[in-house]
C-alpha cells in the first residue's frame, strides 16, 4: 500500500515539527499523549489525518523548578508535573489538578500541552489552575517563539492555526500558597462537573493580599472568578465566610447544559468549590 | 511505515496502519487476546498493557508513536504455570466471575504493589479508579489484594 | 425431589475451574474467535427514531475494497418477538427506532466493512416520533405499530391495542368495596425511574459459518435455544437447521437474554460460505442496550388505622421501545414483586407495555422487580407515615407470613418475611449504626423488603458416568462469570454420585448436544438445571447400584456412594470403586448414562383473576435491604455508609460465590440508584455513548456488603436451594431511596437520584411528578375486554 499518504511522523526537534505540520495538504494532527485524539470513535468521529508525534523530541518533556519560575515542557504527563510539584505550596493547584485527576494509566499518558490545547473540552482541570497561577504559553509557529497569557491562549487557540506547537508552559512564582478543588459525580474518575482553583498571596496579619481565582466546567471554557477575587482581597484569611461572599457572585457564570449535570447545578456548586478551597489556604498558608 | 518495538520480551515489526491502536495490534493481527477491548476510552483499564514497565490504556495509544519501546501483555507476566502473587490471590479468594476486567487488573495491580508494598484499603482503591468491574463490586477484589500485601490490614 | 442425604455432601466453597484462565487472559470469550478466514460485519443504522425509508441501495458497497456479501430486510423476512412477532432483524420500509438496523456488510477487515457502510446510499424520510409514553398514549398518537393487529400473537391471553404492546391485569376481590370505606386512609403516590444499561464487558456478538447445510453459531448468548428458534424464523429454515454453541461469556446480566445480531452473522455466512463475526462496537452497544425499561407507576392503597391494606389498585407503564421483546413478559412481573411483600385485601394491578420510537428495552437483572420495589417501599413508608406507624413497625406486622394469599390468590406457604426482618435487626445491632460518619451531612437509614420469584421453566441434563469414574454434565445452561456451571451443578452432581465435584466435567453450551432449556437468567439456572441434573443422576446412580449390588451381593439400599466408592453401609473399606462397577456395567450393557429434566411444579392460583399473564403463581423469594447513608447538601452527593443484605436463598450451596453474587449484584444497585443515568434527547438517542458519560459503580463507589444468609424457606430447587445471582440488586433503589427521604425529609419518586436531582430534592425544586396519561380511575388505564 504503498501510495497510502504516510499517516504518523515522527519528528525528532520543534523545527521539524513545525515543517511537518505546515509542509502537507491533507490534514495534519499534532499528537501528544493521544488521549483525546483516540477517542474520537467513541464522540461518533473517525480518526483521520496524518499524526505528528511529539514524543521523540527531546526537552518538549522536562519541568524546572527555579526560584522564580516553573518551566514545564508541554509533553510532559500529568504524573510527572504532579511528581515534580510536589511540597511546592504555591504550586499545589496544579499539582493537584494533575496528580489528583483522571485515572493512573490516563495520568501516565495525557500531556499539559494536550489538554490545553483541547479546545472542545470544558471540563479540564489543568487550565482553571494555569489560569490561577497566571501561566505563560511558549507557542512556535514558522514566524518564531512567542509568549502569551493563559486567557490570550485561550481565547485564541482555536485560530491560531494549523503549524503552531504549544512548546512550554511558565508559571512565575508570585504566589504563596494555591489550591485547586473539584466536584465529580462519582468519588472519582469522572470529569468535573465544575471545579475550582484558588491561587493566594497573604500578609502578615493574615489579610489577603492578592486572589486569583479560576473556575472550570461550568461554562464551554476555564474563566476568572473576578467579582469573588476583588471581594476577598483585604479580607483577612481567618474570618472565614467564603462561601457567602462567593454566593454573592454566582451570577458571573452561566452554566452550560450537558450530559450529566445541569447548568443550575453547576453554578450551585461554586459556593461550596470557593469554601473547601479557601478553608485549605487558610490551612496551608498558616 | 514499519514500527519496530518489543512484545513480552519479542523484537516485532509491524507494518499495520500506525495510527491503530495497540489493543487492536494485540488483539487482531498477534492474537494475544488477553488484553481485552472494552470502553477504548481511557476509562476501564481492560486494556492495561505495561509500556516499559509502567501500566498504559492500550486502547489509546496509536502503535507508531510505541516505536523501541518495551510492550509486556498478560500474557507475558505469567511465565508457564507459575503466577503472579496477585493472580494466585484472585484465584484462591474465588473472586473472578466474568474474567473480563481480570488481565487489566493484574497489570494494574502488580506495578502498583511493587511500588506500594502496603497500601491501605482506599490507597488500593484509588489505584483501581481507571479499572472497571461489572460484575464483583470490588470489594473481594480488594479482599484479594490486602491479602497479599499486610495481613493485619485486612478489615473485615 | 433431592436426596437430602447428599445436601451437605454438596455445600461446599468449591473454587472455579476457569478462574486460572481468565486471570490470564487465555479464556477465549465470542470477541477473542478469530483468524484469517473469519469476515467482520458491520450494521447500518438509522439515525432517525421514526421514519420511512425512500431509498436503499447497496450497489456502490459491494464495489468497495474487501466486501464480500451484503444482507438487507428481505434476507431476514420472518418476524419473531415475545408474545407477539413485531420484530424484524433489519429495518424494511420504515424504522422505528435510531439505532435500528438496515444493513448488513461482511468484509476481509472490521475497518473495510464501516467503510463500505458510507458508501450504501440510504433516504430517510422522518416521519413523526413517538418519544416517550405520553407522546404514545396521547389521543390521536401516531401508532409506532399501524399494523400491530396482523402480527402473529405467538402467547395467547394478551391483551393490547394501539400502541400498548401488551396489557397485564389481575383483579382479586371488590377493590372499589374496600377504597368506600368509611374506616381507611387513602394513600395514594407516584413514582418514575430511568433506563439502566446492563454493560457486560463483553459485548453481544456472534461468529456464524454454514457447515454441512447447516448454520452454526458461536454466540455470547443467555438463551441458546431462543437464538435457535429466532435464527430458524427470521431465515425461515426449520429450527434443526441452527446449531447454537455458546463459549464463556463475558457478563450477561440479562443483556443476552434475546436474540439480537445472530441471525445477521448466520445470513452472511451462508452468503460468503465464510465464517462471518459481528461484535457491536461500545458505542453501538451502548445506544442500543436493551436495557433495563423506564416505568411509570401509580399506586392507591386504602389502609386501616392498624395498618391493614384492604385496597390496593396500581398502574405501571413500563417502555418497551420500538418493539415489544422482553417487556411484553415482563408485565406479569409487576403482579409478583409490585403485588408482593404485603398481604393485601382486594387488588387490581394493570401493567402495560408501552410502544414508543426509542430503542428496545429487554431484561435486566431482577427486571422490573428493581423499580416496582423502589415504588412499593416508598409507597409503603407514605402508608406508614400517613396512619403515624413506625416504618419497620409496619413491616413486621404486614409482611406476607405463611398461608397468606399472593396478589394472585396463591398461598405462600412459610414465614419467611418476618424471620427475615428479625435477622436484619441483628445483622443491623452486631455492626452497629454508622451514623458519625455522616459527620455535618444529612444522616438517613431505612429497611426495605422484597419479593422476586424463582422463574423456572423447561431445563434438561444428561450426565455420562466415565470410564474413569468421572461424570460429564451436558446442559445448554451457559457461563456467563455467575459461576453455576463451575460451582454449584458441579457440586451437586459430585455430590449424587458420591465423587468429587473436580472429576465433574461440565459440557459448554451446544444445541446439538442437550435438551431444551429456557437459558440463563432469573436466577433460574442452579433450581432448573440443578434440579433436571439431579434427576439424571437419580439414573444413572440406579444403574450404578444394581450393577453394584450384584457385585457386592448387597440390596441398593444398603449401599452408599462416597469418595468415588461404592460401600456397604456402615462398613467403609468393604465395597468397591466406581471404576470398577463401570467397567463391569459396560461389559454387561454399555456405559452408563441417564437424562433428566424438570420444569415448572404445578403452583395454583386463584383461578380467573389475571389476564394476559405468562406465570400466574411462583415459587417465591425475599430479601431485606438495609441502608445507611450520608447526603452531602452542598452536591447532593449520597456516600454509602453501610449496607446490609438479608436473602432468603433456600440452602447455600457455595456461600462464597453467593457472596461473590451479593457483592456484585448490591453495586450495581448502586448505580442504578445513584449515578447510571440514560437520556433520550430530541433525535431519540441516547445522550449516554459510552463509559465517559454513563456513569458506572468504580471501586471507590462501593463499600464492603454486610450479609447473611436466610436458610430453610420451602425451596423447589436440588437440596431445597434458590437462585441466588438475580435476587441481590432487588431492594437496592428501595433501600437507597427511603433512606435519602429519610435523610432529606423529602418526598423521593424517582430513580436515579443523581446529585443534580438530590440538590433539587433539597432545594424543593423539583416540580411535583405528574402522569396525566395514567388516569386516577384504574379501570381507564386498561383496555376494555370482551
Ligand atoms: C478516562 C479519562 C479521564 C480524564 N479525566 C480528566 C480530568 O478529570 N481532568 C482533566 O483535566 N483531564 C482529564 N482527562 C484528559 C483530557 O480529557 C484529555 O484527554 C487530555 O488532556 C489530552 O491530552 P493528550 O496529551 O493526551 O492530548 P492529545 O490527545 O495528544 O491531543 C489533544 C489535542 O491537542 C492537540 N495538541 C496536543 N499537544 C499539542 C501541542 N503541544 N501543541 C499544539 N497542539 C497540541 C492535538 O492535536 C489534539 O487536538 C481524562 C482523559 C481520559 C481518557
Ligand atoms: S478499553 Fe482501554 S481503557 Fe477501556
Ligand atoms: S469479573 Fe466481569 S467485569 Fe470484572
Amino acid at each position: 500500500m504503498a501510495d497510502l499518504p504516510n499517516r504518523l511522523e515522527r519528528p525528532l526537534s520543534v523545527a521539524a515539527a513545525i515543517a511537518a505540520l505546515s509542509g502537507k495538504t491533507n490534514k495534519v494532527v499534532p499528537v501528544a499523549g493521544a488521549t483525546w485524539i483516540m477517542r474520537a470513535g467513541s464522540r461518533g468521529e473517525k480518526i483521520d489525518g496524518t499524526f505528528v508525534d511529539l514524543s521523540a523530541i527531546p526537552d518538549l518533556s522536562d519541568i524546572d523548578v527555579a526560584k522564580d519560575k516553573v518551566s514545564i515542557g508541554a509533553m510532559a504527563t500529568q504524573d510527572v508535573i504532579a511528581k515534580g510539584l510536589a511540597g511546592h505550596a504555591d504550586m499545589a493547584a496544579l499539582m493537584m489538578a494533575t496528580g489528583y485527576t483522571a485515572n493512573p494509566a490516563i495520568r501516565r499518558a495525557a500531556t499539559i500541552g494536550g489538554n490545553i490545547c483541547t479546545a472542545d473540552f470544558a471540563a479540564s482541570d489543568i487550565v482553571p489552575a494555569l489560569l490561577a497561577l497566571d501561566a505563560e504559553v511558549e507557542i512556535v509557529s514558522p514566524d518564531g517563539t512567542s509568549l502569551m497569557s493563559m486567557a490570550e491562549f485561550l481565547s485564541t487557540r482555536r485560530s491560531l492555526g494549523r503549524a503552531v506547537l504549544v512548546t512550554r508552559i511558565v508559571i512565575p512564582r508570585r504566589l504563596q500558597a494555591s489550591t485547586h478543588s473539584r466536584i465529580t459525580l462519582r468519588k472519582a474518575g469522572d470529569y468535573p462537573v465544575a471545579n475550582l482553583s484558588a491561587a493566594i498571596t497573604v500578609a502578615e496579619d493574615r489579610t489577603i493580599r492578592t486572589a486569583a481565582v479560576a473556575v472550570g466546567g461550568v461554562e464551554p471554557v476555564a474563566k476568572r472568578w473576578t467579582g469573588f477575587e476583588n471581594a476577598l482581597i483585604g479580607r483577612n484569611l481567618e474570618s472565614g465566610e467564603f462561601r457567602e461572599i462567593a454566593g454573592n457572585y454566582t451570577d458571573e457564570f452561566e452554566g452550560r447544559d450537558d450530559t450529566g449535570a445541569p447548568g443550575w447545578y453547576r453554578v450551585r456548586l461554586l459556593p461550596a468549590l470557593a469554601d473547601r478551597a479557601f478553608r485549605f489556604l487558610t490551612k496551608s498558608t498558616a | 511505515m514499519t514500527t519496530s518495538l518489543m512484545i513480552n520480551g519479542e523484537e516485532r515489526s509491524l507494518t499495520c496502519d500506525p495510527r491503530t491502536p495497540l489493543v487492536d495490534v494485540l488483539r487482531n493481527e498477534l492474537r494475544l487476546t488477553g488484553t481485552r477491548n472494552v470502553c477504548r476510552e481511557g476509562y476501564c483499564g481492560a486494556c492495561s498493557v505495561h509500556v516499559d514497565g509502567k501500566p498504559m490504556s492500550s486502547c489509546l495509544l496509536p502503535v507508531g508513536t510505541l516505536e523501541g519501546r518495551d510492550i509486556v501483555t498478560i500474557e507475558g507476566i505469567s511465565q508457564g504455570d507459575k503466577l503472579d502473587v496477585i493472580q494466585q490471590a484472585f484465584i484462591d479468594l474465588d473472586v473472578i466471575q466474568c474474567g473480563m476486567c481480570f488481565p487489566g487488573m493484574v497489570m494494574t495491580l502488580r506495578p502498583f504493589l511493587r511500588d506500594n508494598p502496603s497500601p491501605s484499603r482506599d490507597a488500593v482503591k484509588f489505584a483501581l479508579v481507571g479499572n472497571v468491574c461489572r460484575c464483583t463490586g470490588y470489594e473481594r477484589i480488594i479482599d484479594a489484594v490486602m491479602s497479599v500485601v499486610d495481613a493485619t490490614e485486612v478489615t473485615e | 425431589m433431592s436426596d437430602q442425604s447428599f445436601a451437605d455432601k454438596a455445600v461446599m466453597d468449591f473454587p472455579r475451574r476457569d478462574a486460572h484462565d481468565k486471570v490470564t487472559g487465555r479464556t477465549r470469550f465470542t470477541v477473542d474467535i478469530g483468524g484469517s478466514e473469519v469476515l467482520h460485519a458491520a450494521l447500518l443504522r438509522s439515525d432517525h427514531a421514526s421514519a420511512r425509508i425512500i431509498k436503499l441501495d447497496v450497489e456502490p458497497a459491494r464495489k468497495m475494497p474487501g466486501v464480500r456479501a451484503i444482507a438487507t430486510g428481505s434476507d431476514v423476512p420472518g418476524r419473531y418477538g415475545i408474545g407477539i412477532a413485531d420484530y424484524t432483524l433489519l429495518a424494511k420500509d420504515v424504522v422505528r427506532y435510531h439505532g435500528e438496523p438496515i444493513a448488513a456488510i461482511a468484509a476481509d477487515t472490521l475497518e473495510q466493512a464501516r467503510a463500505a457502510l458510507d458508501a450504501i446510499e440510504l433516504e430517510l424520510e422522518p416521519l413523526p416520533a413517538s418519544l416517550t409514553m405520553a407522546d404514545s398514549l396521547a389521543e390521536n398518537a401516531t401508532l409506532v405499530h399501524p399494523d400491530w393487529q396482523d402480527y402473529e400473537v405467538l402467547f395467547e391471553g394478551g391483551v393490547r391495542g394501539g400502541n400498548i404492546a401488551w396489557e397485564a391485569t389481575v383483579e382479586r376481590g371488590d377493590t372499589d368495596a374496600a377504597f368506600a370505606r368509611e374506616d381507611v386512609t387513602i394513600v395514594e403516590g407516584f413514582y418514575e425511574v430511568g433506563r439502566q444499561s446492563h454493560v457486560p464487558f463483553e459485548p453481544r456478538a456472534a461468529v456464524a459459518s454454514f457447515e454441512d447445510g447447516r448454520y452454526h453459531i458461536h454466540a455470547s448468548t443467555q438463551v441458546p435455544w431462543t437464538v435457535r428458534t429466532v435464527t430458524a424464523r427470521v431465515l425461515g429454515v426449520p429450527e434443526s437447521h441452527v446449531r447454537v454453541t455458546v463459549p464463556t461469556v463475558g457478563g450477561g446480566f440479562g443483556l443476552k437474554f434475546d436474540a439480537s445480531i445472530e441471525p445477521c452473522a448466520a445470513v452472511l455466512a451462508r452468503m460468503t460460505g465464510r465464517p462471518v463475526s459481528i461484535i457491536n462496537s461500545r458505542r453501538e452497544e451502548q445506544m442500543t442496550c436493551l436495557s433495563r425499561e423506564n416505568a411509570e407507576i401509580r399506586i392507591r392503597s386504602a389502609v386501616t388505622s392498624e395498618g391493614e391494606i384492604v385496597g390496593r389498585e396500581a398502574t405501571v407503564l413500563m417502555d418497551c421501545g420500538a418493539y415489544g421483546g422482553e417487556q411484553v413478559f415482563l408485565t406479569t412481573m409487576t403482579t409478583h414483586t409490585l403485588g408482593g411483600n404485603y398481604k393485601l385485601g382486594a387488588v387490581r394491578i394493570c401493567s402495560r407495555a408501552v410502544y414508543t420510537n426509542t430503542p428496545p428495552n429487554g431484561a435486566f437483572r431482577a427486571c422490573n422487580g428493581v423499580y416496582n420495589t423502589f415504588a412499593l417501599e416508598r409507597h409503603t413508608d407514605e402508608i406508614a407515615d400517613a396512619i403515624g406507624m413506625d416504618r419497620m413497625e409496619f413491616r413486621r406486622r404486614h409482611v406476607l407470613g405463611d398461608q397468606d394469599i399472593s396478589a394472585t390468590g396463591q398461598v405462600y406457604d412459610g414465614d419467611v418475611l418476618a424471620p427475615m426482618l428479625e435477622r436484619m435487626e441483628v445483622l443491623r445491632a452486631k455492626s452497629g449504626s454508622r451514623k458519625d460518619l455522616a459527620g455535618n451531612r444529612f444522616y438517613g437509614e431505612a429497611t426495605t423488603v422484597g419479593t422476586w420469584l424463582i422463574f423456572v421453566g423447561p431445563s434438561a441434563a444428561t450426565v455420562n458416568l466415565n470410564y474413569d469414574g468421572s461424570a460429564t454434565l451436558v446442559t445448554t445452561g451457559v457461563e456467563l462469570g455467575q459461576g453455576t456451571m463451575m460451582q454449584a451443578l458441579p457440586q451437586i452432581v459430585a455430590a449424587n454420585l458420591g465423587i468429587a465435584p473436580e472429576d465433574v466435567i461440565v459440557k459448554t453450551a451446544d444445541t446439538d448436544a442437550a435438551g431444551r432449556d429456557l437459558g440463563v437468567g432469573g436466577g433460574r439456572t442452579t433450581v432448573s438445571i440443578g434440579a433436571a441434573s439431579e434427576a439424571a443422576c437419580t439414573v444413572v446412580r440406579d444403574k450404578l447400584l444394581g450393577v453394584a449390588s450384584e457385585i457386592l451381593q448387597t440390596p441398593k439400599k444398603d449401599l452408599v456412594l462416597a469418595r468415588g466408592r461404592i460401600e456397604i453401609k456402615g462398613r467403609p473399606g468393604s465395597g468397591t470403586t466406581i471404576q470398577q462397577v463401570v467397567a463391569e456395567a459396560e461389559s454387561r450393557f454399555g456405559p452408563i448414562s441417564g437424562s433428566g429434566s424438570f420444569t415448572t411444579p404445578p403452583f395454583e392460583c386463584m383461578p380467573g383473576c389475571t389476564a394476559g399473564h405468562f406465570i400466574d403463581a411462583i415459587e417465591p423469594v425475599f430479601a431485606v435491604h438495609n441502608c445507611e447513608l450520608a447526603i452531602d447538601p452542598d452536591t447532593g452527593k449520597v456516600d454509602i455508609l453501610a449496607y446490609r443484605v438479608v436473602q432468603d436463598v433456600g440452602r447455600a450451596l457455595n456461600p462464597r460465590a453467593i457472596h461473590g453474587q451479593i457483592q456484585g449484584g448490591v453495586v450495581q444497585g448502586f448505580g442504578y440508584a445513584l449515578h447510571e443515568e440514560i437520556t433520550i434527547n430530541e433525535t431519540g438517542a441516547f445522550d449516554q455513548t459510552g463509559f465517559e458519560n454513563y456513569l458506572l459503580p468504580l471501586a471507590t463507589d462501593s463499600i464492603p456488603v454486610e450479609f447473611d444468609l436466610y436458610e430453610g424457606a420451602p425451596a423447589v430447587g436440588p437440596f431445597g436451594t434458590k437462585g441466588a445471582g438475580e435476587i441481590p440488586i432487588l431492594n437496592v433503589a428501595a433501600a437507597i431511596g427511603c433512606a435519602v427521604a429519610n435523610a432529606t425529609g423529602k418526598q423521593v419518586s424517582s430513580m436515579p437520584l443523581t446529585p443534580p436531582k438530590i440538590a433539587a430534592l433539597i432545594d424543593d425544586c423539583n416540580p411535583p411528578l405528574q402522569h396525566d396519561h395514567i388516569s386516577p380511575v384504574w379501570s381507564e388505564n386498561t383496555i376494555e375486554r370482551k
